[in-house]
C-alpha cells in the first residue's frame, strides 16, 4: 500500500513498510504478560578489523545459532512451536563437507509468516561451498561453528564468545559470515 | 551474535552478520551488518528461492570486502511480499484478550522453566 504525495507524482510507502521496530515490540509485549524488560547489548564503540587478503584469498568460517537436531526432545521440524528443550548452551562446531542437520525451533523466529522448512533460509552453507568453488572466496572454513542463544550476556560475553574466536583462529579464519535465526 | 562478531573483530577477524532484526543488531553496534527487511528466521535468503540466497550471501561478501568503517549496514533489495502487512503482525498486542494474555504468560513460564533445567543440565 501506497499513499500519493501531494502536489507530486510520488508515492509514500505505507507507514508499516519499515523494518520492524523488534524491540519496542517484544517490550510492549512482555510489558503486557507482566514481566520485567529485557536489556539489550548496547555499546557506543564498535571495533572494525579490514579484511587483510583479498577475499579471494580469505579463509571463511560460518557462525550459526541454529541447533543441532537433537533426538527425544520433541517436535523441531518445519513450524514446530517454540521448542525451549531443544536449545543448546555450549559452542559446538560441525564439518562444512556435509549438510548438517540444524534446526531453529528453539528460537523465536517468525512462525506467522515462515516455517523453517529450508535449512538454507538461516545457513547459508551451500552458498559458502558455491563461492568457495568459485573462487569468490579463497576457502570455507574445515568447521561451522555454533553459538548458543543464551540469555545470559555474562556467559555469552565470558564464555561463549571466547570460545568461538578460540576456534576460528584453530581454524585460520579470515574472516567469519554470522548468521542469527 | 553481535556480541561475537565484536569479540571476533577485536581479535583481527573480519565479520559480517546477515541478520533480519535490523533495531536489535544496530543498537548492539557491529562492524558490518548484511540487513533482509524478511521476517526473522530468513536471515540468508527466501525459502527454495536459491536465486535469493545466492544473491544475498553475495551481497554480505560484498559488505564483508568493501565496508568502509565500522556500523555499515546494507540493506538488501529484496522485498519479503508486495503487500507489507506482514510486518504488523509480530507479537501484535491488539488481537490478544485478557484470556489469552493469561495463556501466554503461562506458556512463557513454562517455557522458561524447561530452558532453566536444559542450562542447569547442560
Amino acid at each position: 500500500m501506497t499513499t500519493t504525495v501531494p502536489g507530486t507524482k510520488a508515492a509514500f510507502a505505507a507507514d508499516y513498510d519499515a523494518p520492524i521496530p523488534y524491540m519496542q515490540r517484544t517490550r510492549d509485549y512482555y510489558q503486557v504478560l507482566g514481566f520485567r524488560p529485557y536489556r539489550w547489548a548496547h555499546f557506543a564503540d564498535v571495533p572494525f578489523t579490514p579484511l587483510r587478503v583479498p577475499l579471494a584469498r580469505a579463509r571463511v568460517t560460518l557462525i550459526t545459532t541454529a541447533a543441532p537436531f537433537q533426538p527425544g526432545v520433541g517436535d523441531q521440524g518445519p513450524g514446530a512451536a517454540y521448542n525451549a528443550a531443544a536449545k543448546f548452551y555450549q559452542v559446538y562446531s560441525t564439518s562444512t563437507e556435509t549438510v548438517p542437520d540444524l534446526k531453529i525451533s528453539h528460537v523465536g523466529y517468525d512462525r506467522l509468516h515462515t516455517t523453517a522448512a529450508d535449512l538454507n533460509t538461516y545457513l547459508p552453507l551451500g552458498q559458502l561451498q558455491a563461492a568457495a568453488a568459485a573462487g569468490r572466496i579463497g576457502a570455507l572454513g574445515p568447521r561451522l561453528h555454533g553459538a548458543p542463544t543464551n540469555r545470559s550476556h555474562r556467559v555469552t560475553m565470558e564464555t561463549d564468545v571466547p570460545e568461538l574466536v578460540r576456534r576460528c583462529r584453530e581454524d585460520g579464519a579470515d574472516a567469519a559470515v554470522l548468521v542469527p535465526s | 551474535m553481535s556480541l561475537a562478531a565484536r569479540h571476533l573483530e577485536e581479535n583481527g577477524i573480519s565479520t559480517v552478520i546477515m541478520g533480519c532484526a535490523k533495531d536489535i543488531v544496530e543498537l548492539c553496534g557491529v562492524p558490518r551488518f548484511l540487513f533482509s527487511d524478511f521476517p526473522l528466521g530468513n536471515s540468508a535468503g527466501r525459502p527454495f528461492d536459491v536465486e535469493s540466497q545466492r544473491l544475498t550471501l553475495e551481497l554480505a561478501l560484498r559488505v564483508l570486502e568493501s565496508a568502509p568503517a565500522a556500523r555499515t549496514t546494507v540493506q538488501s533489495p529484496l522485498r519479503w511480499s508486495e503487500d507489507a502487512r506482514w510486518k504488523c503482525d509480530y507479537l501484535d498486542l491488539t488481537t490478544l484478550s485478557p484470556d489469552k494474555i493469561a495463556e501466554r504468560r503461562k506458556e512463557f513460564d513454562e517455557v522458561k522453566s524447561i530452558a532453566r533445567a536444559k542450562r542447569e543440565a547442560s
